[in-house]
């Protein structure tokens, strides 16, 4: 029994092994003479790499990420999913405002309540940080992780598969940070005989600047809802003006503006002269989402050209002419092209005979690449998605009357390293098992 | 059908590199190549703007992609009652976005003028306005209201006299001599806007032509007015999606068999008290009654439905008293303007206001009440003559105190 307890013992030390005391820093004996400032500097470094190398701080971080998790997901409920998520997890810092948003959500269990927190106190609320975020807790960690493998490990056969389970978990760390900055999700609609060669991001705009005047082709300059929100005026290289963002509302609601209405009309040209548009709280349910609209003022070398209002609600492009040029202006859901198209030729929605009950959702679809050549009819039913050029289609939803379909479209280049460093962590504990057992045996052999 | 092939970037996405990066780094390779990746994410700007050619949509041979039930938006069905003759030489064309026709009229070396009839619901601006912003277009200075009366020249639209305002010079933008030939026509709450743009000779030449034309139109009765572009579908006034409108986000069951986000416009149930004449509201109303007095006395009730507040209170309630010419008033005086109002389930309020209409100029007497119910804030509105209003008080509240809500 002896022998299995210091295996045991023995196993777990491997992991963190202690620094041999009598191991001195290798500068420490050349710096003994050194500057009292290079002495300050040395020690400061020795001390910054005690605390990212120390298994103290994994252990706090791991703890934190509990807590966040927790935290986070108690969010979702007041919040929404998006809202929750980019407070909590794709954050440095959680400011007080969502935390207590959290906090209030959690009393519920121990049946105290108190006035649930809304998406506008959250989002117009305390700046103040209060807790890690996400990628603090995470960039922390993966510090941590690489920092204390390369102190305490060299590359050796008998580590090789602590080295593998290393490598597993910061491919996972690295693989969940290329999914959050990577990936997207779109929605592709069509109705039965459709075809289109681009999907839409439902709950992100973009404003298209669209030069028609080309009879073959359109070219599209597409200003994302981000840049709208963050930039007061937006030139490009493409575009012969200047648009000056004059307002942006994340959501809103425009509608005609009344013969008796008193206040000026939110723009000069187009539709905006004639509507008015309303500031809306951001919706947090899962099942609405945001409208928005702006004011741009479209401004040329010369002159102003005039202000215009765009937004969702208005669908159909306002156009301009400037310069011999003709221009139209829409705001409409995040456009992502591909270089083919999807046809839809039936949408099927099976039951079970008798029943109400779903039996089975398919798309029948023609996928059409010219630059290839390919051609070729798909099913795309649950569980069954087509993945195509790194893109990966699932069966959504679907119109009500049963001859439209949506489907989910997910570009998610990273999506293989989860199960990369599964089977990387998995392969490493097995070859670090392997290789103690192999060694314990040979002692018992010996001995 | 969209042309596949149409779609070329002119500027390469800044994070394709990366994601071919990423892909092509397998799990064996060291972790520090990874490492190197996050250094790199700081390009993949999701926030660049992007360039790219693509085919025109050729929406006549597309299969609708509007949702079941939006109405026909192709060009030309906004006018259904616009009548004119068209004078010999004019080229009909669709009339797209906010127009209720358009023409094209070509002269000589490939000169070309465009002819609009656009309209507008209201005033749509004063003529000062409008004459000086076609001044700016064709570079010429601005005119005070004294200088503008001498500018109009009486021209008959739809046998009823309107103003042509006439205004030459270079288009800044283009260098271009343009004369712009423009009537203003008023009408039922429309603003009616005829107008001819092009080179300036040209348009000068067609000027008999474009008076014959203004002669020969027959405008629209009031309730073909035009708001939004024809045909344009309803507009939802809170922030659900719009009818019809597919499901998003969720793809799981529950969504699939969840019907589609309500157009907010469905009726709740309420028994109509007698006298209440229900009328067509408009696309913004969830209903409209009438309520006629003694003579030509009469009220009208609005109910409509916004998500969220509806902008507050306080906002709603200074709209209701700029109606009645009423300075607006200040948040901490809301609570004196206002009483609580007993609805089942829900925190009314209502508004009792009297001033004079700012339309007719006449008395008038304003009860609103507001019922938040749930995400949504339903508003009544009984508006009308003084007398009409207080006899309509019981029956009104009443009516708001037993609706139910879908």
């Amino acid at each position: 029994m002896a022998p299995v307890a210091q295996q045991v013992a023995s196993q777990g030390r491997t992991l963190t092994p202690p620094i041999p005391p009598s191991a001195p820093a290798p500068a420490t004996g050349a710096l003994r003479h050194a500057s009292p400032l290079a002495r300050g500097l040395d020690s400061a470094l020795n001390t910054l790499v005690r605390f990212f190398t120390s298994l103290r701080l994994t252990v706090v971080c791991l703890a934190l990420a509990l807590v966040l998790v927790f935290f986070g997901t108690m969010a979702q409920d007041p919040l929404g999913l998006y809202l929750a998520q980019e407070k909590f997890f794709r954050s440095f810092f959680v400011s007080a405002a969502p935390m207590w948003a959290a906090i209030k959500k959690a009393f519920e269990m121990l049946h105290i309540y108190m006035h649930p927190s809304t998406a506008a106190d959250v989002l117009y609320g305390s700046k103040l940080p209060v807790f890690p975020g996400g990628y603090l807790i995470g960039g922390v960690l993966l510090i941590n992780l690489i920092a204390s493998h390369f102190k305490r490990f060299a590359f050796k056969a008998s580590k090789a598969g602590v080295w593998m389970v290393h490598a597993g978990l910061i491919l996972l760390l690295l693989g969940q940070l290329g999914t959050d900055l990577l990936s997207r999700e779109s929605a592709l609609h069509l109705r039965e005989g459709e075809a289109r060669n681009y999907s839409e991001t439902e709950r992100e705009a973009e404003l298209a600047v669209i030069d028609t005047t080309d009879p073959q082709a359109d070219k599209v300059v597409a200003i994302p809802q981000g840049k709208l929100m963050s930039s007061k005026s937006i030139s490009h290289a493409e575009l012969p003006f200047t648009l000056r963002i004059k307002n942006f509302f994340p959501n809103s609601s425009v509608n005609n503006r009344t013969a008796d209405a008193t206040d000026a009309p939110p723009a000069s040209q187009g539709v905006g002269a004639r509507a008015t548009v309303k500031d809306l709280p951001r919706v947090t349910e899962m099942d609405k989402r945001d409208v928005p609209s702006a004011v741009v003022e479209v401004v040329t070398p010369q002159a102003s050209l005039g202000t215009w209002l765009v937004s969702e609600y208005i669908d159909q492009p306002q156009s301009f002419t400037w310069n011999s040029r003709t221009w139209q202006l829409v705001l409409r859901p995040r456009r992502h092209y591909e270089p083919y198209s999807l046809q839809l030729l039936k949408f099927q929605h099976d039951i079970y005979p008798g029943t109400d009950i779903p039996k089975n959702f398919s798309s029948r679809v023609v996928l059409d690449r010219p630059d290839t050549g390919e051609k070729r009819e798909v099913l795309i039913y649950m569980n069954s998605p087509l993945r195509y050029a790194g893109e990966t289609y699932y069966q959504a939803s679907y119109d009500e009357d049963n001859h439209g379909t949506i489907l989910q479209v997910v570009h998610n280049p990273s999506w293989l390293t989860p199960y990369f460093s599964c089977v990387l962590v998995g392969a490493g504990l097995l070859v670090q098992f392997a290789t103690h057992l192999v060694g314990f045996t040979r002692k018992r052999r010996t001995a | 059908m969209h042309n596949p092939l149409a779609f070329a970037p002119e500027s390469s996405y800044t994070h394709s590199v990366i994601v071919l990066s990423c892909r092509a780094s397998k799990p064996g390779v060291t972790p520090w190549a990874l490492a190197l990746c996050i250094g790199v994410f700081a390009g993949c700007g999701r926030n660049d703007i992007q360039v790219y050619r693509v085919a025109k949509a050729q929406e006549a041979g597309l299969p609708s992609a509007l949702p079941q039930g939006h109405p026909d938006i192709s060009a030309g069905t906004g006018s259904p009652t616009l009548k004119y003759k068209v004078p010999s030489g004019w080229q009909e064309v669709a009339p797209g976005e906010m127009r209720a026709a358009s023409f094209r009229v070509a002269g000589r070396n490939g000169k070309q003028a465009d002819v609009s009839v656009i309209p507008l619901p209201g005033m749509a601006g004063s003529d000062l306005d409008n004459v000086n912003r076609w001044r700016g277009q064709v570079g010429v200075k601005s005119v005070s209201s004294e200088e503008l009366t001498k500018l109009a020249q009486p021209v008959e639209v739809d046998h009823q006299s309107a103003q042509l305002y006439e205004q030459a010079g270079e288009s800044p933008g283009s260098g271009d001599k343009t004369r712009i030939l423009a009537a203003i026509a008023r009408r039922d709450g429309t603003t009616w806007f005829l107008k001819m743009t092009g080179d300036d000779a040209l348009v000068a030449e067609q000027k008999p032509a474009f008076i014959e034309f203004l002669q020969s139109v027959t405008l629209p009765s009031a309730t073909a007015q035009m708001g939004l572009p024809a045909s344009h579908p309803p507009i939802d006034v809170g922030s659900q999606l719009p009818p019809s409108h597919p499901p998003i986000g969720g793809a799981g069951m529950e969504a699939q068999n969840a019907p589609a986000a309500s157009s907010g416009q469905d009726k709740p149930n309420w028994q109509v008290p007698s006298g209440w004449q229900e009328t067509p509201g408009g696309q913004f109303l969830v209903a409209k009654f009438l309520i006629r007095g003694a003579g030509d006395a009469q009220a009208a009730i609005n109910v409509s439905m916004s998500a969220g507040d509806g902008g507050g209170l306080l906002a709603n309630l200074n709209r209701w008293r700029g109606q009645l010419g009423l300075a607006p008033v200040a948040g901490a005086d809301l609570s004196k303007q206002v009483q609580p109002l007993d609805v089942p389930g829900s925190q009314a309020t209502l508004a009792d206001i009297a001033g004079t209409d700012a339309r007719t100029g006449q008395k008038a007497r304003l009860l609103a009440a507001v019922v938040p119910q749930g995400q949504q804030t339903w508003f009544y509105k009984l508006m009308g003559d003084e007398q009409v209003v207080e006899q309509q008080k019981e029956a009104f509240t009443k009516f708001v105190q037993t609706v139910k809500y879908p």
